[in-house]
């Protein structure tokens, strides 16, 4: 009689069930959208195991010379790319072609990176990169990451102003941030005006030849050359800059060249300067096709701006070029077209140096100053053309519209941001999602590690409303950097063989040691887990020569295997390289010290790693 | 008209044949692949009918660690005449075919049957041979083992996976493929 009370409340149980589970489809989808949209600041960052990055930041290393390379969002360290400076960890500046390519240097001002470009957008083939320490530049190859070849640039110093490529790579400018006389010579410092000169350099990469050229200069007034950018589409063929210390003071710039109210911007049309140079105009001094505008007239005008400006900016569409005043304080909103116009009716208001003075007034489409922000530095660009700008003295970004001025978002940041960098944010084509704003000062970020602090790095989400999500500390300093779509970047692995080389060694039984007259030549395999330098030796792992014998050791691991390296060390020599997996690589010494010196490979290889030695003996001379 | 004498059919299915056992030089015929928890990709030793391909450097960079000798195609003398063999085994094919005889049938399968024996007896004899004959001065001391022709193995960290190629299956393909005729043209 009592049966009934079982399967009546079964049923109702079930059917309660069916329609909390399955009733309201509507809310349920709203619901499943909804929550796709607010993943937690924890989710947008994490990259679980097992997956990788959307994209790589290629962070400036400063004065540390080296290039940090991370990954977003996970904003995770992946690598240390040294650029200007040795690095004992991969026996760069060791290591025969890398010692070649520093000189005499031991230390770098690594500043502005820059992809190379197609059509304005990043190729993912190379990474250039500038010394304001050494007034060098950098060409770095994205198959490797590693530096292909370094400039010396004359005339020049500390191209700060730089790397900017054109936007199919065709020149990289760099711009001086330090005026010197020609050939750096002495000269008073009384002279300043008539005697030194900011030179910017155009310098050209041959990509098949992996070699850095400088094909002109430019002989600009002297005064500092601060930030650049290239123009875009329409802009092509032109390229902006900002300078400061117009006063041309020679002390105390802090004040000196603070106290015009107008610095300029550099506009220049580069097509028409490599045509000025086909047709000889130019001086030829110290060996380079110099350009003097007082004298060699066309292709470059002066743009008055807001005194002491920092960054300068083209937006995507190439329209528009946006310069941060820094000290004045607010963004002014440059137009290409109207530049253009002026140029055609020669809308000028007299000249400095020699160089034409466009008309403020008839380029200018509005100054932008948000309200109580301070020290506009450089801007950068999402996908709808909305400029980001840093504020390094009010410690925030700040989001505007370039068509109306109108400031739609702002954000702090801790502390004291000088760049930021977005998605692929200053290219034809920015993608949004991300910026990063680069802080001078962490301060009370991290764990202490005593007085010197690192630098941060900020991400922020940018899909909506502005959010610091993330923050990683980064060794000094994140001047500029840039963000790429990962699949751009097409690494290799394994160097391929190289029949060629005379210098490689692939085969066992081909591992020699020549001598030629005071010079030992060996021809050295390493491998899992041995050397072997001479294959015919009664001990093939080990190198004896007399002291004072020139060494070359060309060294190929032959471990043709995905991150097999080997390093290779010798004892109390001062010497560590490191060869990848397929390299060969060449280092080059004078055995100067007699005695007995163990050599062993560095970089952990397999489990008999430790095992992996040998001997250099050097005999002492009677 | 001889009784004897194999049908159209029959001679087309022998021609298929034949035509398998050509293509079967163009495809791997067998396959042992290296697993390790550093190698989740797996590495690969291929055996094509007159070359070897795959990752052999490395897993005999490896394989030193066991003492094991070098796999190579100096280590194979078969690899050099191998593929004449096999395009004198499908010129054969094709003459039983054209012969269309059941006799020659008869001796073309005892022909496959023999080789395919000394095949597998070969590989066993190469897997024997490199897995017991290990360096008695190798840093890692193992046991001797002899890997299978077909399937799982494990030594030390790698398990190993004995796989056939394409090329083998055309070859059983076209075996049986030769046993069709002796059904079809059965006397009644």
């Amino acid at each position: 009689m009592k049966k009934w009370i079982p399967i009546a409340s079964g049923l109702l149980a079930g059917f309660v069930a069916a329609t909390i589970s399955f009733a309201d489809f509507s809310n349920s989808t709203n619901n499943q959208v909804a929550s796709s949209t607010t993943k937690s600041d924890a989710e947008k960052v994490y990259v679980p195991f097992g997956e990788k990055d959307d994209y790589y930041l290629f962070a400036s290393g400063g004065h540390s010379g080296q290039m940090f390379i991370y990954g977003v969002p996970s904003m995770r360290h992946i690598r240390t790319v040294p650029v200007f400076s040795p690095d004992s960890a991969t026996g760069y500046g060791f290591d025969e072609h890398s010692k070649k390519l520093l000189g005499d240097y031991t230390w770098g001002d690594l500043h502005h990176p820059a992809f190379s470009e197609t059509n304005g957008d990043y190729d993912g083939k190379y990474m250039f990169a500038t010394d304001v320490g050494n007034s060098r530049a950098a060409a770095m190859d994205l198959e490797t990451f590693t530096v292909k070849d370094i400039i010396n640039v004359p005339n020049t110093s500390g191209p700060h102003c730089a790397a900017f490529v054109t936007q199919n790579t065709e020149y990289m400018f760099l711009p001086t941030r330090f005026a010197v006389p020609i050939g750096s010579e002495y000269k008073s410092l009384d002279d300043y005006s008539d005697q030194y000169r900011g030179v910017m350099s155009a310098v050209t990469f041959d990509q098949n030849k992996d070699k850095l050229n400088i094909a002109y200069q430019v002989a600009l007034p002297p005064w500092s050359y601060d930030l650049s950018d290239a123009g875009k589409k329409s802009s092509a063929d032109w390229a902006v800059m900002t300078t400061y210390n117009t006063e041309e003071a020679t002390t105390n710039l802090e004040i000196n060249a603070s106290q015009a109210d107008r610095d300029f911007i550099v506009l220049f049309n580069w097509k028409e300067l490599v045509k000025m140079v086909a047709d000889g105009q130019y001086d030829e001094v110290t060996g380079q096709k110099m350009i003097f505008p007082e004298k060699h007239k066309g292709g470059i005008y002066l743009v008055p701006v807001a005194k002491s400006p920092h960054g300068v900016d083209v937006t995507p569409d190439g329209k528009h070029f946006i310069a941060s005043g820094k000290l004045a304080p607010s963004m002014t909103v440059f137009s290409f077209e109207k530049a253009f116009e002026a140029i055609e009716k020669q809308d000028f208001a007299g000249e400095r140096n020699g160089i034409p003075i466009i008309n403020y007034d008839s380029i200018m489409e509005r100054e932008v100053n948000p309200e109580n922000a301070l020290g506009p530095l450089h801007t950068q660009f999402d996908d709808k053309g909305m400029a980001y700008t840093t504020m390094f003295i009010s410690s925030e970004i700040v989001k505007w519209d370039p068509k109306t001025g109108e400031t739609l978002d702002r954000v702090p940041v801790q502390y004291s941001p000088g760049h930021s960098v977005a998605a692929e944010g200053d290219t034809v084509a920015p993608d949004g999602k991300w910026l990063i704003a680069l802080n001078k000062i962490a301060k009370d970020s991290y764990l202490s590690v005593g007085p010197s602090h690192p630098e941060s790095m900020q991400l922020i989400d940018i899909s909506g409303k502005m959010k610091v999500i993330q923050s990683s500390p980064v060794n000094p300093e994140p001047h500029y950097a840039q963000i790429i779509k990962a699949d751009k970047i097409k690494t290799i692995e394994v160097y391929p063989k190289d029949e060629n080389n005379k210098l490689a060694t692939y085969k066992q039984d081909q591992a020699r040691i020549e001598r030629n007259g005071n010079e030992v030549h060996v021809y050295g395999i390493a491998m899992r887990s041995k050397f072997i330098f001479d294959a015919k030796a009664k001990r093939p792992d080990v190198i004896e020569v007399n002291q004072g014998d020139k060494v070359f050791i060309h060294l190929t691991n032959t471990d043709f295997d995905e991150d097999i390296t080997h390093g290779f060390a010798i004892n109390s020599y001062n010497l560590n390289i490191e060869v990848q997996p397929g390299q060969t690589n060449t280092i080059e010494f004078t055995a100067d010290k007699a005695g007995t010196f163990p050599l062993y490979c560095t970089n952990f290889c397999s489990a008999l790693h430790q095992e992996m030695t040998g001997y250099f003996l050097v005999k002492p001379n009677k | 008209m001889k009784a004897k004498k194999l049908s159209l059919v029959s001679s087309l299915v022998i021609t298929l044949a034949a035509v398998l056992v050509v293509l079967s030089l163009f495809f791997p015929w067998w396959q042992m692949i290296f697993f390790a928890p550093q190698y989740p990709e797996g590495l690969n030793i291929i055996v094509y009918p007159n070359k070897l391909e795959g990752e052999i450097d490395i897993v005999n960079g490896l394989n030193h660690y066991i003492g094991m000798e070098n796999f190579s195609e100096e280590n194979f003398p078969e690899l050099a005449y191998l593929s004449y063999l096999v395009i004198g085994l499908a010129a054969l094919t094709l003459l039983t075919a054209i012969l269309r005889k059941k006799a020659v049938l008869y001796g073309l399968i005892g022909l496959f049957i023999i080789g395919g024996g000394l095949g597998v007896w070969d590989l066993t004899r190469a897997l024997r041979k490199f897995g017991t004959n290990l360096s008695p001065t190798a840093p890692i001391k193992i046991d001797p083992f002899v890997p299978p022709l077909l399937g799982h193995n494990t030594v030390a960290n790698f398990v190993t996976e004995s796989v056939l190629g394409y090329g083998a299956y055309f070859l059983i393909a076209a075996f049986i493929l030769l046993l069709i005729p002796l059904w079809k043209d059965r006397t009644r």
